[in-house]
């Protein structure tokens, strides 16, 4: 059976510099021995007929579809927007709303239960800005784009597991404080 | 003497590098190009050092302004008088002599000159205060003068200045290609390499050029109605739509994610048509000329929409059918990325390589190349992309394919360079230059890349948290030795000596 933590990690950020270096050390070695090879130690033509590379290219690109066919279907359960689907089912949902403004947010609820799933929403009001959620670790845990004037809010929905201190950052530059539009939430035990 | 051979020996230092050899009877093939090729190189140079600027304002903690001022320009100066530049100048002068025309009239002046004037007036816009980051980040530009934070005068000028670099991207430069491919008499004289369309080697130029037009022309019609509404030429109530943010946004990435697709494809082409003239055996063939052309139409097809993944967490906004088509589009570029790999690699293996500097700096590119594209489609997934978009991630990818691409400009330029001035290279400093751009911009890319990972954000002046700093000094010490091999190359062109065979020769040779 496939360890379903494995994959939890695999789609963070972590696992997505290792899921680019899977796909691009590979490459190098083999792109390295090859030009290595044919240009210093074998140099000469090697005899061979395009048919008989036809095999190895049917293999290499069936390798490389269903490689990509597989990264993306086992992402799917943590799209922020699929899971929302599911958690209705079970706990009802939060709600949190925002503003973001140059150069701070005016945020509804900045204290949440852990184990509850929350939905943010949340406007800019003047122009682009970020909302990007940060465990006490230092990872990003989601980050939201919102532009002023749309018809609906920029809306994910997350459940918190662990208590501690969030800290929320924009991750869309909006001029030249940008660096200081921070706040934070706290995830307490749920009761 | 043409204008352009002129101003480039009039050009302290620089001119002296580029300027052409006017003995062989190319010089309708070599002028515009060289000053092109030399134009790009001075912006290098401002550009290398803005790069530089950024980490030391972070490491020693200097004014937040000083890295947000560098950063717009540095972002600005690189992508487009650089690196843009460079592939004009060395693509021109490729296409001159594989279709046997002058590169001499009023477009490839006015390209030339809507992309200079053009970064140097928005350069004044940003000194002037505009800290807007390379992509704008429409309507920060209104809404910082509205704050205060800078001069309506410096949206005005800034504007003016994109506006012509967009001309010259959207129009002048891509009307030239087309002209020379279809239009014009073929003269015998001023071909070099011959090829038809069929050729990998042009497809991928034809196709990039009207990707810009096509994928450029919404901008266009914003940026001209938002423009003559700066000028008071068009009461702003007329103007409203293209000053509605997703309108931007969306006519923005439409073009710039097209504009680094049509990129890729022309340097694509240009290095189909480059290995096989190094290959040991001399046969002078591609593996495969369908599957090299089959990589090219799949980049094409699947580009023109996958910038959809700019919006992804723009989610409902956005809605979730655009993000998913997105993501299944950018991985799709993907898989003719994993067709040149074979077509590439299976080219070596069958005729063997005569490696040079030249050549293997157009490989090593492209290898870059396929990492900063593993990172692309990574990040263009919707779930790695809620957690890296806006992080360093973005920049590493952004640095990453614009250097890759100026890399296999630089090698195919090497080839070219001899052709262009009649002097010749020195291998030893040419591989010098190949093995430190090797460990600075792949250390660059794969740092930046663990910084988006570690949560670090791109466009932030404050990396002094979380631990980040530390991605910093990397990122400072890589970019070091790559502004070195940088200097090392304009170094070898500088002491290049004269070749005593006859030019006309040794270019057809
Ligand atoms: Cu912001």
């Amino acid at each position: 059976m496939l360890d379903l933590r494995m994959l939890d990690y695999v789609y963070t950020g972590w696992g997505a510099f290792w899921a680019t270096m899977f796909m691009f050390v590979p490459f190098a070695l083999m792109a390295y021995w090859v030009i290595r090879r044919k240009s210093l130690v074998d140099t000469g033509p090697t005899g061979l007929q395009p048919s008989e590379f036809a095999p190895l290219e049917g293999i290499w690109l069936t390798f490389a579809f269903i490689f990509f066919v597989i990264a993306n279907l086992a992402s799917l359960k943590y799209i922020p927007w699929a899971a929302a689907s599911a958690s209705v089912n079970g706990e009802p949902e939060v709600q949190v709303d925002f503003t973001a403004k140059s150069w701070s947010y005016d945020i509804s609820n900045r204290q949440i239960e852990a184990g509850k799933p929350v939905r943010f929403s949340g406007r800019a009001s003047d122009t682009q800005h970020g909302f990007a959620v940060y465990h006490p670790d230092g990872r990003v845990l989601f980050t939201m784009l919102m532009m002023p004037n749309t018809a609906k809010p920029t809306s994910v929905v997350y459940t918190f597991t662990e208590p501690g201190k969030y800290k929320v950052r924009c991750l869309e530059y909006c001029g030249i404080a940008h660096h200081a539009m921070q706040d934070e939430l706290t995830v307490v035990k749920s009761h | 003497m043409s204008i352009a051979s002129t101003i480039v020996n009039g050009t302290p230092i620089f001119g002296k590098i580029f300027s052409v050899d006017r003995s062989t009877g190319l010089e309708e093939i070599n002028a515009w190009p060289a000053l092109m090729i030399m134009s790009s190189f001075v912006w290098l140079v401002v550009a290398g050092l803005l790069g530089l600027v950024m980490p030391t304002t972070q490491i020693f903690d200097l004014s937040t302004d000083h890295f947000y001022t560098t950063l717009t320009l540095h972002g600005a100066a690189l992508t487009f008088p650089f690196s843009f530049q460079l592939m004009m100048g060395v693509g021109l002068h490729r296409s001159g002599g594989c279709v046997g025309k002058a590169v001499t009239g009023w477009l490839p002046a006015l390209s030339w000159l809507s992309m200079n004037l053009g970064a140097a007036i928005l350069t004044v816009a940003v000194l002037m205060g505009l800290k807007v980051s390379v992509v704008v980040m429409f309507p920060l530009p209104l809404v910082g003068a509205q704050m205060g934070v800078w001069s309506m005068e410096s949206v005005i000028v800034g504007f003016t200045g994109i506006y012509l670099v967009l001309s010259c991207m959207i129009l002048w430069y891509p009307l030239l290609v087309l002209k020379m491919m279809f239009f014009g008499k073929k003269r015998a004289e001023l071909v070099l390499s011959e090829r038809s369309l069929n050729d990998p080697g042009m497809l991928g130029m034809l196709l990039a050029a009207v990707t810009l037009i096509l994928t450029g022309l919404p901008l266009v019609v914003v940026g001209t109605t938002l423009l003559l509404a700066l000028y008071k030429i068009l009461p702003m109530s007329l103007a409203a739509w293209a000053a509605e943010p997703v309108v931007f946004q969306y006519a923005f990435y439409l073009f710039a994610h097209n504009l680094m697709e049509a990129m890729a494809l022309m340097v694509s082409s240009a290095m189909y048509a480059t290995l096989p003239l190094y290959l040991a055996d001399g046969s002078r063939k591609l593996y495969s000329e369908k599957l090299a052309n089959l990589a090219l139409w799949i980049l094409l097809v699947t580009s023109v929409t996958s910038g959809l993944h700019h919006f992804i967490t723009f989610y409902p906004n956005q809605p979730a059918a655009l993000s998913y088509w997105g993501n299944i589009m950018s991985w799709g570029t993907g898989l003719g990325a994993a067709i040149s790999i074979f077509t590439v690699l299976a080219t070596i293996w069958q005729h063997g390589l005569k490696a040079g500097p030249g050549i293997i700096a157009v490989l090593v590119g492209w290898a870059l190349y396929i990492l900063d594209g593993a990172s692309a489609i990574v990040t263009s997934n919707i779930v790695w992309t809620y957690q890296l978009h806006g992080t360093m991630w973005q920049s590493g990818h952004f640095m990453t394919v614009i250097l890759a691409m100026s890399m296999m400009w630089m090698g195919v330029l090497y080839h070219h360079y001899p052709v262009l001035t009649g002097r010749k290279l020195d291998p030893a400093l040419g591989s010098l230059y190949v093995k430190m751009f090797t460990v600075g911009a792949f250390g660059a890319a794969i740092t930046m890349l663990a910084g988006g990972a570690a949560g670090m954000p791109r466009r932030f002046a404050a990396w002094n948290q979380e631990g980040w700093m530390i991605y910093g000094d990397l990122i400072m010490v890589f970019g070091l030795i790559l502004g070195a091999s940088f200097v090392v190359y304009l170094y070898n062109m500088m002491k290049s000596r004269e070749i005593s065979a006859p030019m006309g020769e040794l270019a057809r040779a």
